[in-house]
């Protein structure tokens, strides 16, 4: 048995469910939350202050690894800045630790994609921040399209019908994989279908958060029904790109 | 979106790992559990059991967020230990800080033993001592009898996770009495739900758990039918026709 533990923005009310989904039953999941009410950069930064204390909390149940499972606040301030919080997490929990961010660009990587498009629940600003957080990791961005929204419990509201559509919308000949962004937008559940349907890998943030989880433990036992990405865990990464 | 028929706010001792498992592992298609973490400290001294009480009400308002249509404070001595006003204290505060009911274990416990009729009981706990008879003094306000407690005596809360199911299963068929009328396993942290059927079967008396009470009255509360067929006969009372539901509507959608 392995546990992971789970920092979750307090109004997501999608990461928990669709980890649940995906994880083998052999691994148990553990939750703290951080206050948020939007993703908007000052409300986002207020969350962090309150992390270390939770990921405390997450070590008291011992658990293998923490996450943090919100993409926006890991991207925040830029390159870097995932790792600053990983540091955070690990001097506070003596956990190892892990961000959506951080998995994010290792699963790009993993596919061995070099230009991708990004769908997002976000507003210009926040998907101005990812294309350019991304853009630094060493990816070409040819494509983005957001929601705009900025009210974290529409968000989690929305069907993965929306990530479905607006993955195809954004799409473009050049890219080799589709991005969707945001922990409160249901899309595990859409992610086979947008591949059916373009012939890309799609990498969700949640998909790639619970992809990290697992690699953390050392969990290699593919996982299906939630794309390429946890359907080949444990296979070796394709061609490596070098940012 | 998740949690369309019914999102559950779990409040949980920081170190434990067993209720979210157990919530999750029952939860059916359109229910969603989301939890939030109270500080509190692994070894369940008086001191840090009072502690949890002030503790819920920062997690709470973490979990509020999700717009929860009941909150569990998923500990059972952490609700049965200062007595039944300080159990209705925690319900009122948590309720006014998520504006949803709120559903205690301790409260669940002598709710389930009451709905069965169950004036005389047998309580298998891990707990220590005092814990012990602060359990016994909150089930007699209610008109309940311990006939016999067995216990597995460990002060650190964190370890009562290790005890195994058929730890649990030996304890519980050693400690009931003929006397008694049913078996309640205390403690959000033991590993019961998946020995309460064979524990029924075996014994011929209803046997519930902390964990499986909880959710009992959280459905009801949700006035959602779980249909959970093999965890023990109070879970699947909540699918007998005319059972008491509150209005299958949600606040919001």
């Amino acid at each position: 048995m392995s546990r992971i533990g789970l920092l979750v923005p307090s109004s997501n009310t999608t990461v928990e469910p669709e980890f649940y989904r995906a994880l083998p039953a052999s691994v148990t999941l553990h939750t703290a939350r951080l206050y948020l009410t939007r993703i908007a950069p000052e409300s986002i930064l207020r969350m962090v202050e309150d992390m270390e204390t939770q990921a405390k909390l997450l070590a008291s149940a011992d658990v293998d690894v923490i996450v943090l499972g919100a993409t926006a606040p890991s991207f925040l301030k830029g390159l870097g800045y995932d790792r600053e919080l990983i540091e955070k997490i690990e001097k506070a929990s003596g956990k190892k630790a892990t961000t959506t961010s951080t998995a994010l660009v290792q699963a790009i990587r993993h596919t061995g994609a070099k230009r991708v498009v990004l769908g997002s629940a976000y507003d210009e600003k926040v998907n101005g921040i990812a294309k350019a957080f991304l853009e630094a990791s060493g990816f070409e961005v040819v494509g983005v399209q957001g929601l705009s929204l900025v009210d974290n419990l529409v968000v989690g509201r929305l069907s993965p019908d929306t990530a479905y559509d607006l993955a195809v919308q954004v799409d473009r000949t050049e890219a080799d994989a589709i991005v969707l962004s945001c922990t409160n937008w249901q899309t595990l559940q859409a992610i086979e279908r947008i591949e059916d349907k373009t012939g890309k890998p799609v990498i969700t943030t949640t998909q790639a958060t619970i992809w990290a989880a697992l690699r953390a433990i050392g969990h290699t036992q593919p996982v299906k029904g939630y794309g390429r990405l946890l359907r080949e865990l444990g296979a070796a990464a394709k061609q490596t790109h070098t940012a | 979106m998740y949690g369309w028929r019914g999102r559950i706010g779990l409040l949980v001792p920081s170190i434990n790992t067993t209720m979210e498992t157990e919530f999750w592992r029952i939860a059916p298609e359109g229910v969603s559990v989301h939890s939030a973490r109270i500080a509190g400290g692994r070894h369940g001294t008086p001191e840090e059991l009072r502690s949890m009480e002030n503790a819920s009400k920062k997690a709470a308002e973490e979990v509020a967020m999700v717009e929860p249509d009941v909150v569990v404070y998923g500990c059972t001595s952490g609700s049965f230990f200062e007595g039944p006003d300080w159990n209705k204290k925690i319900c009122d505060q948590l309720t006014a800080i998520t504006k949803a009911p709120t559903v205690t274990t301790a409260g669940a416990m002598a709710e389930s033993l009451l709905a069965g009729g169950h004036r005389k009981v047998d309580v298998v706990t891990p707990y220590v001592q005092l814990t012990n008879e602060r359990l016994k003094q909150f089930l007699k306000t209610f008109g309940i009898d311990v006939v016999k407690l067995g216990t597995f005596d460990m002060l650190d809360m964190f370890d009562h996770a290790k005890i195994q199911p058929e730890e649990i299963y030996a304890k519980v068929k050693e400690t009931t009495t003929d006397e008694t009328e049913a078996v309640f396993v205390a403690c959000t942290q033991l590993r019961a739900l998946e020995v309460l059927d064979m524990l029924e079967r075996d014994l011929g008396k209803p046997v519930y758990s902390a964990v499986q009470a909880s959710a009992w009255q959280a459905y009801q509360a949700m006035g959602v039918d779980p249909h959970i067929t093999n965890c023990g006969s109070l879970l699947r009372r909540l699918s007998e026709p005319g059972s008491k539901k509150a209005p299958a509507l949600r606040r919001s959608a």
